[in-house]
């Protein structure tokens, strides 16, 4: 049973994955757009997937929660 | 791990951190001292050299991101990075990492969410107690409870990224453990079978669970920190706007 749960609950990183994919290709485009830029575009985008990661780290926490302490 | 959870006692994470402390405590005194002997006028050579270019870059940090109006908060932002970044690391050497522990990202939380709401207080004064019943009244209990929201983000940010290395990196252990058993456990007697394949494959995991997240989630930490704290000092513009006003309300 935990286990199951544990597997509902990871399925909260799908959307972080996809806002990830959504930073990076915006990026990209910015890059491309504006080359010159892409020292400081590169950092703000690290930043920024990281920033979205944190749903993903969110529901990674529950799952394991959910197996160790369930 | 979470046996200890709500119980008041030392555990090995506490003990590591007390460490970490140590160590700042002893770099800090050391670069005290070479910054107190120095002659101001000739170049600062290793440790003093490294510790002025980590010092300005917090400067400069604090500066872009909240304004000139604190000055001196660079100093906050440099502990409470340094600490991060030193407990986060703290696990490469074998001995279990502070940030594992529930403990420590609560209290790096709530200093920054008691210094959020402590330099709005200093700001605004009276008027602090105007944000919970914006934009209506009724909204009072909604408002109470987004009140914990950053604490809540940052802490669980900062534990969840640890703690999902540490058991992923024991899984990885774990599993490596037992393939090298099964390859060598036939030519190597004894216990000495299961060490071969993970020294190979553990160090570029390391390098992204332990090194690349820690640096990220420490910018991402000081970077949500003094971003919250610079939105809590008013804008000069509504400051003089509103003098404006009264002036105006004087003059008629």
């Amino acid at each position: 049973m935990n286990i199951i749960a544990a597997a509902i609950a990871i399925w909260g990183v799908i959307p972080s994955a996809i806002g990830e994919a959504w930073v990076c290709s915006r990026a990209i485009d910015g890059i491309s757009r504006n080359p010159e830029a892409a020292k400081t575009l590169r950092s703000s985008m690290i930043l920024a997937c990281a920033l979205v990661e944190t749903t993903a780290i969110y529901s990674l926490l529950v799952s394991i929660l959910c197996i160790f302490l369930g | 791990m979470f046996d200890n959870f709500f119980k008041f006692e030392i555990t090995a994470e506490i003990m590591s951190s007390l460490i970490v402390m140590g160590i700042i405590i002893i770099l800090s005194i050391v670069i005290g001292i070479m910054a107190h002997f120095h002659d101001p006028l000739k170049k600062p050579k290793g440790l003093l050299f490294l510790a002025e270019i980590g010092v300005e870059f917090f400067d400069n940090f604090t500066k872009d991101l909240i304004g000139t109006k604190l000055s001196g908060f660079g100093g906050f932002i440099m502990a409470i990075a340094v600490y991060l970044f030193l407990s986060f690391i703290f696990g490469l050497t074998g001995l279990p990492s502070p940030t594992t522990n529930m403990a420590v990202p609560l209290s790096l939380g709530l200093i920054s969410f008691f210094a959020i709401h402590l330099t709005s207080i200093r700001y605004t004064k009276w008027r602090y107690f105007k944000r919970y019943v914006e934009p209506f009244p009724v909204f009072l209990p909604i408002n109470l409870l987004s009140m914990w929201a950053p604490l809540l983000s940052l802490t669980l940010r900062l534990f969840g990224n640890a703690l999902s290395g540490y058991v992923l990196m024991n899984i990885v252990y774990y599993s490596l453990e037992s393939l090298s058993t099964m390859i060598f456990g036939n030519f190597i007697p004894g216990d000495w079978s299961g060490i071969f394949i993970a020294p190979l494959i553990a160090p570029i995991l390391h390098l992204y669970f332990d090194l690349f997240s820690a640096l990220i989630q420490t910018m991402i930490f000081i970077s949500l920190t003094t971003i919250f704290i610079g939105q809590e000092i008013p804008d000069e513009d509504e400051i003089l706007s509103s003098d404006v006003k009264l002036i105006r309300k004087g003059g008629k």
